[in-house]
């Protein structure tokens, strides 16, 4: 190799590295240490997984994030967080996993599908030790001393499909996803049939998907998902429902700026300080309580209620839902909940692709 | 001539250089006297550059002194030695080709004079004072060769230079430019300058130099005045041995042709003609020089001939086949041996061990190779074989090609395309920038191959060279054979007229030789 | 004398000294600098260390590691195909990931008895892999397109490519309730069994790495083609004006670098995910362009590079464990290739000057290798 050409490889390289790494937003992990005069509950240590992204993506992960925060709160107990780096292969998950049960982290949560088949392999190494998988993939899981949590992420967009129908008055609405997944599509499919139901006359953009996997970026980075908003609102829609994470900050801000509606995701996005300038402009969210489940599992461990095998989260038991904050969608509120009642009961079937 | 007396301008008493294992200068002593050109000579490696480059601040000397002007002084950098009006013309021009002549000169030297018109007022008047027809707001890439020497003499005159070092000057010059720079010194001399002149060339030695010193592996052999001694004797001082004599020829010509190109044209992508209808024939046992001015053709001739370069119209056949279609190696493995123009962009590949530059271009043959593999131990033996038999001064055949002087690295070239039998050489510029004993060694195995009925292209700038070593020799201009001198009986004054198109040359046939 | 010999010999004592000393250097300095970095944290360095050294060591840390390790080096070597000719082949990823998809949906499709299965598979990842670099060498000497562009361009046509295809209408299926898109499973009598150790299973395939370096090794350093591939890397117009074809050698060499890429994903394939998914790590192939400098494009200096990157990738949860973010490892694998580049390049010009030393010493003592006469022209 020539010389010129070894060392620009070498700067090359370097920065695509140091890129990868600005990428990753460096995230310190928390540990504080629980029951400094709290009465010991057990000795309970839990440690968490992420999927990539990790703690600080205004998104599923910050929402898996917050159930920790509440164990750690009112439960009192200690936790580790661990997050995954970009392209990873199953066996760093499962040395993951391995590392924290080893380490005496019990429970052990896993945050994303990806950690499915991780987390049934390891669980067999480590019987004693409690497992949670949020968002299980096929919903299925095997093992004792693994339980899966999944959600029906159609049904609330169902809601908030229906909610955009009913708010837009050019009759058309958009939809922004993060990255081309069946997941993804999930929230599309749900999204696309509750506007129907609402207004059979309503115009619903083609969505538009930000990244094509394994490029996650769609999960990321707001320029993208303000771009991608800039041309749905072009197109003429007025309601913009974004399932992109933290590339939905961008979606949220430039529907904001151009004074119309946006549904934000996950969490209920009115009061996120990311936000909090256009807030006015957020018409609901399409809330998924990863939190809960996360709370919900640490606190049946501790309490020795756990039950191994799948939860389902839907509307039926508020695990999905929509945001009210911010009083927009009040005057719709009885349309939406004659839904959400149809739904739960099983009258109404939301399509899931 | 400048008397003796007072202070001379540099003096250097008993310099020593010493790096690890190897004294590159020992007990040096010269003194240039002010205002006369002093010519350094000697073979390539014999310790020139390394006591230029401590008189210039570059290096510093184990032992010794160096006085200037009568003061002794000591450098640390080359600033140093331009405070102390010491300034260096190197070899290779460093000039930024999209700057003007004024930015150029000023490039560095800002705080003299500024960058705009007192610097343009300076800079006319050097030229003025010393003869340099240059206008400075020229941009550098419109200017010739010897305009672009100029302009360094000039980068170094505006920052005060009393005494100028030049580092062969005249290797990249045509005759003609060669007349002129000496003109210009001349005028340097007369307005009192010193100039100390590096050169392996003896004649313009002798024609320019007040005073040489010669210097053999590190030490100075003798200083002796132009005017009393013979460029052969000089040679000898160089090289430290009685040279062979150049014998008289006889003509080995045969009548078998072995190689012809016939109304060859070769156009640039711009569809101009670079070689417009070129046709020659080489006889076995004949050496065919082709004389020009560089750019006239003879480069891209070349190339064609070696199939490096696409041939708009015309054949070249070779040994009874019509080869215009066939690719450079398989031209090569037929028998074509070609020492390139530019050794270290198409003769070597410098950062690899001498035995893997013995199997650059024969890599497909037996010593180097065996069906698809290499054959490491043939190579190896073969190169330390080219090593004994062409002279080439290397600790080993393990070391880099870079590491090599250039003269010995041409001798590496020349020993391997030597080498397995071929049948026609082309031969660029084998003895451009190459000291005396190599020279001399190089047209001894050139001569040796012509006997033995090799066919032999050279193209060459020296035109001592072409006169004495062609049987036949044509001459390129516009990338057209011009004319065929008759060897015999040219002078290299009227061969360098005919190559510029001025007049035909005494004893030279006008017209295409086709 | 064997060549080795000859060749120290020719080095000498300062030399060997240089080669094995130059990437300890290396590394000690990227050391000492990580170290700042980890106390300017605000963490214990040498705790640090220590939590990585233990946890690296470790019986199933160690397995990690290997099979790692296996991926990034089949990926350093292909991007080091390509450095040894001056091409710089960034679509190593673009190239991998084609092939890998490609093979799984063959492998999926097919089924075939024991070796042939797998054979025909990572055949298949080997022609996609090539075909699809030989584009960027095509489009080089065609059309003069920069590889570095045009594999760039081509790794996002790639992406593209394999979100089309990944998909249940196409060559993919979709599990019910599924998150993840996958392509059908490639049954047992295609996969490739592992070497079970103590800590885990140990990638079949680890075998075909090794191979391929040796194979590297040899037709770089012993054949016709490699030669011509190494001047072509360093010069060009000398190998031009030596006879190498350098337009075919641009092809050959891109698709030779393509063809070793397409092994890349090969011992996750057949030794672990058996089926290409969502989840198929991505990335090997700018990770394997810094191996390859590291590795100095060098078969076995490759190998320790892509140990000591898969190490630090397997210690950054433990980090995490302790509270250093997880990123200094990507600072301290940067810092180590910089520094070995960086120091390298001064001990080559080092290098250079002692053997023109050697050579004017030569010069000076005025007699040539045989020794057997005094200078001067040949009789």
């Amino acid at each position: 190799m020539r010389r010129g050409m070894r060392i620009t490889a070498a700067v090359l390289a370097s920065a695509m590295l140091t890129l990868g790494a600005a990428g990753c937003g460096g995230k310190k992990t928390t540990s504080d240490s629980g029951g400094a005069g709290g009465e010991a509950k057990k000795t309970l240590k839990v440690g968490l997984a992420y999927d990539i992204g990790g703690r600080g993506d205004q998104s599923f992960n910050d929402a898996a994030a917050r159930g920790l925060d509440r164990v750690k709160s009112e439960l009192n107990i200690q936790t580790k967080e661990l997050s995954a780096k970009p392209d990873e292969p199953d066996s760093d998950k499962e040395a993951r996993l391995k590392l924290l049960a080893s380490g005496g982290f019990n429970p052990v949560v896993g945050v994303g599908f990806a950690y499915t088949a991780p987390i049934t392999k390891v669980a067999k190494d480590f019987p004693n030790t409690k497992f949670l998988v949020v968002d299980a993939d096929q919903c299925k899981v095997s093992g004792a001393n693994v339980e899966g949590a999944c959600f029906s992420e159609e049904q609330g967009s169902f809601l908030v499909g229906a909610a955009a129908a009913l708010k837009s008055k050019t009759g058309t609405i958009g939809f922004i996803g993060g990255v081309n997944v069946p997941l993804i599509h999930k929230f599309w499919a749900g999204y696309e049939a509750g506007a129907k139901a609402a207004k059979p006359d309503i115009k619903v953009l083609p969505a538009k998907y930000l990244t094509q996997p394994p490029n996650f970026n769609g999960f990321k980075d707001p320029a993208l998902g303000s771009d991608a908003a800039k041309g749905q609102l072009d197109a003429g829609a007025d309601v913009i429902y974004h399932a992109a994470g933290g590339a939905g900050i961008g979606v949220i801000k430039t529907v904001g700026a151009a004074q119309k509606l946006a549904i934000g995701v996950d969490s209920d996005q009115y009061n996120q300080p990311a936000v909090a300038n256009v807030k006015d402009f957020i018409l609901t969210s399409m809330v998924k309580r990863v939190d809960v489940a996360v709370f919900d599992f640490v606190k049946a461990v501790a309490d020795n209620t756990f039950t191994a095998g799948t939860k389902k989260y839907d509307l039926s038991n508020d695990g999905v839902g929509y945001a009210t904050s911010g009083g927009k969608v009040d005057d719709i509120k009885a349309k939406l909940d004659q839904y959400k009642q149809e739904i739960s009961s099983g009258q109404l079937k939301v399509p899931t692709s | 001539m400048p008397h003796d007396e007072g202070e001379p301008a540099v003096r250097l008493t008993s310099i020593t250089k010493r790096f690890p294992g190897v004294v590159a200068n020992r007990d040096v002593n010269i003194t240039v006297r002010r205002g006369e050109v002093h010519a350094l000579c000697g073979e390539n490696g014999a310790g020139k550059s390394t006591l230029m480059k401590i008189l210039y601040g570059m290096q510093r000397p184990d032992e010794g002194a160096i006085e200037v002007d009568g003061a002794e002084v000591t450098f640390h950098t080359p600033a140093d030695a331009i405070a102390r009006g010491i300034g260096m013309v190197h070899q290779h021009f460093m000039l930024a080709d999209n700057l003007t002549v004024l930015e150029n000169v000023v490039l560095g030297a800002e705080k003299l004079h500024g960058i705009g018109a007192a610097a343009g007022r300076k800079i006319k008047e050097i030229a003025t004072q010393y003869g340099f027809d240059i206008e400075p707001n020229r941009l550098v890439e419109e200017l010739g060769v010897g305009d672009r020497q100029r302009v360094e003499i000039l980068k170094v005159l505006y920052r005060g230079a009393r005494i100028l070092i030049l580092d062969e000057p005249t290797a990249v010059l045509v005759p003609q430019e060669v007349d002129e720079l000496f003109g210009n010194l001349r005028d340097l001399k007369a307005e009192g300058l010193t100039v100390l002149f590096i050169s392996h060339k003896l004649d313009e030695v002798l024609s320019i130099a007040d005073r040489i010193t010669v210097i053999r592996r590190g030490e100075t052999v003798a200083t002796v005045n132009a005017a009393e001694v013979t460029s052969r004797r000089l040679a000898e001082l160089m090289v430290g041995s009685e040279l062979p004599s150049p014998e008289t020829r006889e003509s080995t010509v045969t009548g078998d042709e072995q190689f012809s190109v016939s109304g060859l044209t070769v156009r640039s992508p711009e569809g101009r003609a670079i070689v417009d209808d070129v046709s020659f024939a080489i006889h076995l046992g004949e050496i065919v020089g082709i004389a020009g001015v560089e750019g006239n053709g003879q480069g891209e001739l070349i190339e064609a001939i070696i199939g490096m370069r696409p041939v708009t119209a015309g054949t070249v056949r070779f040994a009874g086949a019509d080869i215009t279609q066939w690719s450079t190696r398989r031209r090569r493995e037929a028998g074509i041996a070609y020492i390139p123009e530019d050794r270290q962009r198409h003769g070597l590949v410098l950062d690899r061990p001498l035995w893997e530059n013995r199997m650059l271009g024969h890599q497909t043959r037996p010593p180097n190779a065996r069906g698809p593999w290499i054959d490491r131990r043939g190579a190896r033996a073969d190169t330390t074989r080219i090593v004994k038999e062409y002279d080439v001064r290397t600790p080993g055949i393990d070391v880099l090609a870079a590491a090599l002087s250039g003269g010995n690295q041409q001798k590496l070239i020349v020993g391997r395309e030597m080498t397995g039998n071929p049948r026609l050489l082309i031969a660029a510029h084998p003895t451009r920038g190459i000291d005396v004993g190599a020279q001399a060694a190089i047209w001894e195995h050139l001569r040796k191959a012509r006997a033995d009925g090799l066919a032999v292209l050279l193209v060459s700038a020296d035109l001592e060279e072409l006169i004495g070593m062609s049987d036949t020799l044509h001459v390129i201009l516009r990338g057209r054979l011009v004319a065929t001198v008759d060897v015999t009986d040219v002078t290299p004054e009227e061969l360098g007229s005919a190559m510029t198109g001025a007049e035909p040359a005494d004893g030279a046939t006008a017209g295409d030789t086709a | 004398m064997p060549a080795w010999v000859a060749i120290l010999r020719g080095l000498g004592p300062r030399q060997i000294t240089l080669r094995v000393g130059a990437p300890i250097i290396a590394l000690v300095i990227a050391l000492v600098i990580t170290m700042i970095l980890l106390r300017a944290a605000g963490v214990d360095p040498f705790n640090a260390m220590t939590s990585m050294i233990d946890y690296g060591t470790t019986s199933s840390s160690v397995v990690e590691i290997l099979n790692r390790a296996t991926g990034y080096y089949l990926s350093a070597i292909a991007v080091a195909i390509g450095f040894r000719m001056a091409l710089f082949n960034i679509g190593v990823d673009g190239q991998y990931r084609m092939a890998a998809m490609l093979a799984a949906v063959l492998g999926g499709a097919v089924a075939l008895p024991a070796p042939l299965g797998q054979i025909l598979v990572i055949v298949a990842a080997m022609l996609v892999g090539g075909a699809w670099a030989a584009i960027a060498g095509l489009l080089k000497v065609t059309r003069g397109v920069s590889e570095v562009i045009s594999t760039i361009m081509l790794n996002a046509i790639a992406t593209g490519l394999i979100a089309y295809l990944l998909n249940p209408a196409r060559l993919a299926e979709v599990r019910p309730g599924s998150n993840n898109v996958a392509t059908p499973p490639i049954p047992e009598s295609g996969q490739v069994p592992g070497f079970e150790l103590a800590g885990g299973t140990v990638f079949g395939l680890i075998v075909l790495a090794v191979a391929v370096g040796i194979a590297f090794h040899v037709v770089i350093n012993r054949t016709r083609f490699g030669y011509d591939l190494r001047i072509s890397g360093l010069s060009l117009t000398a190998a031009r004006a030596s006879g190498v074809d350098s337009r075919r050698m641009i092809v050959t060499t891109m698709a030779l670098s393509g063809v070793v890429a397409g092994l890349v994903g090969m011992p996750e394939l057949l030794g672990a995910s058996y089926q290409y998914s969502l989840n198929f790590p991505a990335g090997l192939g700018f990770t394997g362009i810094a191996i390859a400098l590291l590795g100095r494009n060098n078969p076995f200096g490759i190998g320790l590079a892509a140990l000591l990157f898969s190490f630090l990738d397997q210690s950054s949860d433990v980090l995490q464990l302790n509270d250093v973010p997880k990123e200094i490892v990507l600072v301290m694998q940067g810092t180590v290739v910089l520094t070995v580049v960086i120091v390298y390049e001064l001990v080559r010009r080092f290098e250079i000057r002692l053997q023109q030393r050697a050579v004017a010493a030569e010069l000076a003592a005025g007699h040539v290798i045989a020794g057997e006469k005094p200078a001067g022209g040949p009789e």
